[in-house]
């Protein structure tokens, strides 16, 4: 009796995917067999193989409309369209993560179960750093991607798990600081998990109400449906708990301070930039297929979220001192503007992965500048620690005013032409409050962003100001394209605002 | 009812058998034995004395991979059974899905035991 | 599963059987969570739930859920449990959590919070599913609930079933990163090496007397005695910090008023 059927797989769809997952695994298998000495070698050059070879066969399948695998996983223009950002973020982040000539070693400590400040650890201050860090990498990007394309909520549980678990990993794998760190990455696991079982809670309640986790039969039920919404409407509270988690909304913002500034750079940089994108996929995909129908139910509270989290963002910006925790705040703030372009539902999806990618660049740009400002004991992260940078390393300064006035949405930057697109979308969707709330509260976040420029050039340098360290080619990469990205973008956007409207928007049927 | 079902058991519990009391036998015979100090002393367990504060102590690092590895491969189990019980209506397709996944997990033992996270000292 | 059997379970009628089960065994699940809260031996407490994590085991085979009631009896009461025991040892079971608060008032408003949450999501669910009539069950279970399971896992639900895999790598690879420390070569000992170590000049080979033995007090500090009378420092592990012990300590105890036992210093 053979009545069992697989459903037809399109490979070449999941292609890109494949690639990713599929050199994830020959990167342990390579951290199992290749020498120590050759491991970073092989490894950074497998890493950076997948995530090109995974970009191009994105792109060549740019036209692809499918729905595959009975509907676990939907291949539409905008489903590719991330997973194109995310590639392409996770190349410039893989710079970062990849540096070895700023410290000995690189960021990442070389053998993490030494207790922090034991003697093992002193010993293996210079040795090279864990090369884990890259199929690790490899395991979360390729987890990003299937988080944005999933069909139903179950693959979504599953690839939602297979982008953290790595990250809350190598956020614990700081080179200095070490205990900060694993306290970041102890909070991240905690909450990270509290949140995935609400997911998970939502994801049965809804099953309870549709009798499907299909995002499509999840719409069509409601549709047909006259039961009690009660069901649905729990599922979907606890469902988007578990998603605004990950987007870092308040009021489930507060492991994005301590993580930001406890992981190491790289991956911070890589958090605020990719998982951004993965987890506003997410929201985009299951807001605009899903629930696109109920939108009465859920949008009072979505946009109860999305202001608090815009005005609860800005203002804990203003009063940080820390240029990590700065940054944090202020990507809490930007969660906020792209929950804006959630709430306003399909006409917003283009100008919100605009916003991705705009906000991706300078994010990682500005990162990779934080690891640059250093002292004898690692990066120098205070702001008073800044002051008067400007005096002895003047290239550095202007491109860090670059970055910061992008974030304050200054025009010719990509910070106003993102906004600009968004919040002009919001108002075609009827959404003047929370456009009103979003242009008020980037006045207010402007603030902090110029109190640094402020802090740059104005200040006179202490005797403590740390040296900027010249950076390898890698890091200079990176900070590179991050700037260009952030003047090109805001200078001539209409190029890739072209691409995102012609992207489409997610299949949903 | 029939118990031919239960044959394939019942062979298996003899095969076992078999095998249990093979090894036990064999073993004196075709072993190797080399004349060693240590061999001659008398076996007790706790070869050091090890200082215990009262009311128990706490167990090094290793257990917690030990246990980890150990759930790792549970939740493998998880999966074969239902591939098993079904493993006639799935056909070929199956074999290969669940060829495929342990193939993959045993990335992850190959990594484990290069890597030296199977040896105990 | 008997599909007839199934139809009266989807119903929502009770068998003799899984009613005389279910009395036998909610009694003891309950007793079992009690016990996980009450006992004040961590190593207790997880032993109870392990007792109320089998019954709902049991619970979950009688609902005609084999499988799900298979992986709660492998999965949580074998494995997970199995770690939330070596977690315990690990951090070792007489350390109990400071009770100090360092946020003020965070636990009355958590137990408030949880209380409201629980009550929000149980009304609303005894409002929501009380309207809503269970169907489909027969036809889920029809070639029996594993196979059910089967189906869907290998069909539609292969991708996430394959990157399943990619979940249980990470989570290897991260248990080797956190907790093994790699030798360097050279550093690794075979056992020729420690045979070796053992049978120098100067190292006793054979198993040493245990702290305690033939002494006056049974504490870990305590030299054994040798069988000609003297001390063998050699039973006591040098962790033991070594120091005078007070008056009142080396007085001799009084074992049938003979004197020679107070020797200890």
């Amino acid at each position: 009796m053979n009545d069992i059927q697989l459903p037809p797989i399109d490979y070449a769809a999941l292609l890109p995917m494949l690639i990713v997952f599929g050199l994830a695994c020959v990167g342990i298998l390579a951290e199992a067999f290749v020498p120590r000495k050759h491991r970073f070698a092989v490894q950074a050059t497998l890493t950076l193989a997948a995530l090109i070879a995974g970009l191009v066969t994105v792109i060549i399948n740019r036209d692809l409309e499918v729905t595959t695998i009975g509907g676990a996983v939907t291949i539409d223009g905008a489903g590719l369209f991330l997973q194109g950002i995310i590639l392409v973020l996770g190349i410039v982040a893989f710079g970062l993560i990849a540096e070895r000539r700023l410290e000995r070693g690189g960021a990442f400590v070389a053998n993490a179960a030494h207790a922090a400040d034991s003697d093992g650890d002193k010993k293996q201050l210079n040795e090279a750093g864990a090369t884990e860090i890259f199929p690790l990498t490899l395991f979360a990007i390729a987890g990003m991607m299937l988080f944005c394309v999933s069909g139903d909520l179950l693959t979504m549980f599953v690839a939602l798990e297979v982008f953290s678990l790595p990250l809350y990993l190598m956020c614990g794998l700081a080179r200095r600081r070490r205990l900060l760190s694993q306290e970041s990455a102890l909070k991240y696991f905690l909450l990270g998990a509290f949140a995935s079982a609400f997911f998970l809670y939502g994801v049965a309640l809804i099953y309870g109400y549709a009798g499907s986790v299909q995002l499509v039969a999840i719409k069509q039920s409601v549709l047909d449906s006259d039961k009690s919404g009660v069901l649905l409407a729990a599922g979907l509270a606890l469902l988007a708990i578990g998603l605004l988690f990950k987007a870092a909304a308040v009021p489930f913002h507060v492991w994005t301070p301590d993580v930001y500034q406890g992981a190491p750079t790289p991956i911070t940089a890589l958090m605020a930039a990719c998982v951004k994108a993965a987890a506003f996929g997410g929201l985009l995909r299951v807001f605009n297929v899903a629930f696109e129908t109920t939108s009465w139910d859920w949008r009072p509270v979505i946009t109860a979220v999305a202001m608090a989290t815009m005005i609860v963002g800005s203002i804990l910006a203003v009063t940080q001192t820390d240029i990590k925790r700065l940054l944090a705040y202020s990507s809490i703030a930007n969660a906020g503007y792209l929950l804006v372009g959630v709430v306003s539902l399909g006409g917003a999806v283009g100008s919100s992965m605009f916003y991705l990618v705009a906000y991706g660049f300078s994010v990682l740009a500005a990162f990779g500048m934080v690891t640059l400002v250093r002292d004898a004991d690692g990066e120098a992260t205070h702001l008073s620690r800044w002051a008067g940078l400007g005096k002895g390393s003047p290239l550095f300064s202007a491109m860090f005013t670059i970055i910061m006035l992008g974030f304050a949405g200054i025009p010719l930057t990509s910070g106003f032409s993102s906004k600009f697109a968004l919040f002009s979308s919001a108002w075609d969707a009827n959404q003047s409050a929370l456009v009103i709330v979003g242009v008020l509260s980037s006045v207010v976040l402007a603030f902090p962003y110029l109190k640094v420029v402020v802090l740059l050039w104005l200040n006179p340098p202490g005797d403590e100001t740390p040296t900027v360290s010249v950076p390898g080619y890698l890091t200079r990469a990176v900070v590179g394209v991050g700037v260009l990205a952030t003047i090109v973008l805001g200078v001539a956007p209409s190029w890739l605002l072209d691409m995102v409207n012609s992207a489409g928007t997610f299949l949903a049927k | 009812m029939s118990l031919t079902p239960y044959v394939p058991l019942v062979v298996l519990f003899g095969l076992a058998t078999v095998f249990a009391v093979f090894s036990v036998t064999i073993g004196p015979y075709i072993g190797p034995r080399r004349i060693n100090k240590a061999k001659l002393e008398a076996y007790e367990c706790g070869i050091e004395p090890t200082p215990t504060p009262p009311g128990g102590s706490r167990f090094p690092v290793k257990f917690y991979l030990t246990a980890m590895l150990f759930i790792i491969f549970d939740i493998e189990i998880v999966f074969l059974y239902p591939w098993a019980v079904a493993f006639d209506s799935l056909g070929m397709f199956g074999f290969v899905e669940m060829l495929l996944f342990i193939v993959t997990v045993f990335v992850a033992y190959t990594y484990v035991w290069r890597r030296g996270g199977l040896d105990w000292d | 599963m008997n599909p007839a059997l199934t139809g009266v379970l989807a119903d929502g009628g009770v068998t003799t059987g899984e009613a005389v089960t279910f009395w036998i065994l909610a009694p003891i699940a309950l007793a079992g969570a009690i016990g996980m809260v009450l006992l004040r031996n961590a190593v207790h407490s997880a032993l109870s739930l392990v007792l109320t994590m089998l019954s709902l085991g049991v619970f979950y085979v009688l609902q005609a859920g084999p499988f799900i009631g298979m992986v709660q009896i492998i999965v949580y009461t074998g494995a997970i449990m199995m770690l939330f025991l070596f977690v315990i040892m690990l951090v070792g079971r007489n350390t109990r959590d400071s009770l100090i608060e360092v946020l003020r008032g965070q636990r009355v408003a958590a137990i408030l919070l949880g209380i409201g949450f629980a009550m929000l999501l149980g009304t609303g669910l005894a409002r929501g599913i009380g309207s809503i009539p269970a169907v489909g069950l027969a036809e889920a279970n029809v070639n029996g609930n594993v196979e059910g399971i089967a189906k869907l896992l290998f069909t539609r639900y292969i991708f996430a079933f394959e990157v399943t895999s990619a979940l249980l790598i990470t989570a290897a690879v991260g248990a080797m990163i956190l907790a093994h420390v790699e030798k360097k070569p050279g550093e690794k000992m075979d056992q020729k090496v420690l045979s070796r170590a053992r049978f120098e000049k100067g190292n006793y080979p054979g198993p040493k007397a245990g702290p305690g033995v033939f002494a006056t007090s049974d504490s870990v500090a305590t030299p054994a005695l040798l069988p000609d009378g003297t001390f063998t420092e050699r039973s006591v592990s040098k962790v033991v910090p070594a120091r005078e012990l007070t008056i009142a300590e080396a007085r001799p105890k009084a074992v049938n008023g003979s004197k020679e036992y107070g020797a200890i210093k």
